[in-house]
């Protein structure tokens, strides 16, 4: 498992859902979890303070889960964080947009704390990979 | 028996959150139907299904999942310009809407909901593949089915995409050969356990009808499990919490007096300083309760969210052009008194569209234009809330209303002759008044307007009937900002004090024995022109008579006004009610406590005068005996 202090940002306009993901990271060990709801208030707190995961939603109002992505990797300063896409949706487009947005990793809803921990994991692996690459 | 033992936590806040979206989603339909094309609304209410189905999937609720999931495929392609809003799509959409709130009911009662009306998923799926809607589909299973699946690729634990293959598929990193398939898969994956659960919903027809019935039955028992809950603004519960951190220091510094003054010191500065931190905790105490009343303080809002949809369900069936138009959706109000008014408002409106509201030959005859408008509005007056429900229909006819009470034998012909038009339009509150014989009459109003006044009266509050005819008519509900305090008026009998509402209390004037006349056999004073009766509050007590009232107070009840005779007068209290839940006599609606710690009744003035718009009253002979006799 990666540093249990690792700062976490969750993303949703559903408050139920932001507690759930919080739940189930904090079934996996990670405490640290600040939330945010929507991608626009996800950007502020992203500029305002140091986090070191975001897990967003895809669909929400005012900045959708994938302007965020894309805003992410536009930035300077938070294009390396690893983006985690929550959606209800696993169609082959948002999928590739996804992807081509740059996330780190996609998941699909419902799913249950071990999924999400495999999904952490890959990304991690990956993390590590890139860094001593 | 729940089904879902360690999820309560979340199936509440889920119930709470989704319930809210549900309600913005209904609007929307409701605006939807009058600009289908728009596409920011489209957006909104395809997020909220997805959201609801987002969270319901995190339950286990499978069936509401199929349905949402259907219901925002719907919207997907409505927003992509795919299909095009049509009148029947419009009540396959309703219908879903309907079939969701229903599955809520039994997720309150906490029970997976079963699945949808068969008849409803083939509406949806009809009107998806851009087929018009059956009115009732044939059970036969449908020739449309979901996306097509194609055949399952890999194991069955792949429920989800091989992110890695895809990510570098996408990015053009090694692994070609997934470059294109690595996503069908995926998606035939996904689709396949939707399909079944359809088909599985498609042969359990004997399961539609407790969607229909069950909920009214359960409600209760789910909405009070509700109420128990309450969401709250942080910066509130920080007023809050920052109050009673104040009160705190405010009571060490007493405590601090406290023991000064009981070791001596009794000098002028120490008392300045008690008289101080008095005023300070007092300042203190009253802001505390106005935070934490604010913590119940809900805006109205979600309360009317749901008005437009039944307005315009009901002006369609009627075959009416009505518009119901929100204000003041802002104003905040006690949330249990959010869940009581419910019903009444809906009375209301009923009654605008149905009886206030004329048929459009009618308008266009009249030089109105076709369209009407009712108006649900709210808004703080001082210490009330006003709620007003007005149309700009035909109006109330007095005349024909008294006419109606008299045939209904109701009042007699005497009294309908001394009625004003504002009493006359109270009529329609008597129990009895109902006119289903005749629904298209002006007087048809009245169906169920007793409960409507009844439940009102429950929440301390008053109605009251504005009318014009050919205008329009306007019902205006007057409420207390919450019910936890009452403001009320001391009044005294002897030396014993009573509390009664100051809601009711219109003014306060001194009952001089020349003014006070007999009218009928009863005692009665001229107010401003009007003819009030005069009650004593003995006799309203079944007390005897000491001595003759020196005031009397005007009260106001919506079906009467009088005096009510007292002997004197102990000031006005923010009373904090205490309800007598064993015990509760006649005529009391709890009790207070004052400053000097003595217990005093709360009159509930309506049940004291016993009846509606009963005509009681002493002759005069009985209110003076006492003086007269001590004349003698």
């Amino acid at each position: 498992m990666a540093d249990p202090k690792m700062r976490f940002l969750v993303v949703d306009d559903f408050s139920t859902m932001r507690r759930i993901v919080r739940n189930l990271l904090k079934e996996l060990g990670y405490t640290n979890v600040e939330e945010a709801e929507d991608g626009a208030v996800a950007l502020q707190k992203l500029n305002s303070s140091q986090f070191e995961f975001v897990v967003t939603d895809w669909n929400m109002p005012n900045m959708d889960g994938l302007t965020l992505l894309q805003t992410i990797r536009q930035t300077p300063h938070l294009k390396h964080l690893p983006v985690l896409m929550i959606t209800a949706e696993a169609k082959k487009e948002n999928i590739i947009a996804a992807a081509q947005a740059g996330a780190s990793g996609y998941i699909v809803k419902p799913f249950t704390a071990a999924t999400l921990a495999e999904k952490l994991e890959k990304i991690f692996e990956k993390l590590g990979k890139s860094a001593v690459a | 028996m729940s089904d879902f033992a360690g999820m309560e936590d979340l199936l509440q806040d889920f119930l709470i959150e989704a319930g809210d979206l549900l309600s913005g989603v209904d609007n929307k339909l409701v605006d939807l139907e009058r600009s289908p094309d728009d596409r920011g609304l489209l957006n909104d209410i395809f997020r909220g299904f997805h959201t609801i189905k987002g969270g319901a999937g995190f339950l286990n609720a499978t069936e509401l999942v199929t349905l949402c999931h259907l219901t925002e495929n719907l919207f997907d392609k409505l927003r992509n310009g795919e299909l095009s809003v049509t009148p029947e799509g419009m009540d396959v959409i309703l219908a879903a809407t309907a079939a969701v709130r229903d599955m809520f009911g039994y997720l309150e009662r906490g029970s997976q909901p079963p699945a949808a009306d068969a008849a409803l998923i083939e509406g949806l799926k009809a009107t998806i593949s851009g087929e018009a809607a059956a009115p009732v589909p044939a059970p036969a299973k449908p020739a449309v089915t979901p996306p097509p699946a194609a055949p399952r690729a890999s194991g069955g634990t792949a429920n989800e995409p091989d992110w890695n293959l895809l990510y570098n598929a996408v990015t053009g990193l090694p692994v070609p050969v997934a470059e294109v398939r690595a996503p069908e898969p995926m998606q035939a994956v996904v689709e396949k356990p939707l399909e079944d659960v359809v088909q599985s919903a498609l042969g359990r027809r004997a399961t539609d009808k407790p969607t229909a019935a069950a909920p009214p039955a359960g409600r209760r028992e789910g909405e009070r499990q509700r109420d128990n809950s309450i969401r709250v603004d942080t910066a509130r519960l920080d007023q809050v919490l920052n109050l009673s951190g104040e009160i705190g220091l405010t009571k060490n510094r007493l405590n601090a007096l406290r023991s000064d003054i009981l070791s001596g010191r009794n000098d002028t500065e120490t008392l300045h300083a008690l008289d101080l931190a008095v005023s300070q905790l007092d300042l203190l105490v009253s802001d505390l309760q106005n935070a934490v009343m604010k913590t119940r303080m809900q805006p109205i809002g979600r309360l009317f969210q749901k008005y437009p949809r039944i307005a315009r369900d009901l002006a369609r069936n009627l075959g009416k052009d009505v518009e119901l138009v929100l204000a003041g959706e802002e104003t905040e109000i006690d949330k249990t008194m959010i869940e009581d008014l419910s019903d009444p408002i809906i009375h209301l409106i009923r009654n605008a569209v149905d009886h206030g509201v004329e048929e459009s030959s009618e308008r266009v005859a009249n030089g109105k234009p076709t369209k009407s408008i009712v108006r649900l509005e709210a808004r703080q007056e001082g210490d009330h809330i006003v709620i007003m429900v007005a149309d700009d229909g035909r109006g109330m006819n007095a005349e024909r209303l008294r006419a109606k009470a008299v045939e209904k034998g109701l009042i007699t012909d005497e009294e309908a002759n001394t009625m004003d038009e504002r009493q006359s339009y109270n009529l329609v509150f008597l129990p009895g008044f109902s006119m289903a014989a005749k629904v298209s009459d002006v007087s048809g109003r009245g169906v169920g307007m007793d409960v409507v006044r009844t439940n009102i009266q429950k929440l301390n509050g008053s109605i009251d009937i504005r009318s014009q005819q050919g205008k329009g008519t306007t019902f205006v509900i007057s409420l207390p900002l919450t019910l936890a305090i009452l403001p009320v008026l001391l009044v005294r009998l002897g030396e014993q004090p009573f509390a009664v509402p100051l809601s009711m209390v219109r003014e306060i004037l001194p009952v001089d024995p020349k003014e006070v006349q007999e009218v009928g056999g009863r005692a009665t004073m001229v107010v401003r022109g009007e003819v009030l009766p005069i009650l004593p509050l003995s006799s309203l007590l079944g007390w005897s008579q000491e001595r003759t009232p020196e005031y009397g107070v005007l009260m106001q009840t919506a079906e009467l006004s009088f005096i009510l005779a007292i002997d004197s007068f102990a000031g006005r209290e923010d009373a904090v009610i205490k309800s007598l839940d064993d015990f509760r006599p006649k005529g009391v609606a709890g009790v207070t406590t004052l400053s000097n710690g003595q217990i005093v009744l709360i009159l509930d003035m309506k049940e004291l005068l016993g009846g509606a718009g009963e005509q009681r009253g002493v002759a005069r002979a009985a209110l003076m005996r006492q003086s007269v006799a001590a004349f003698a």
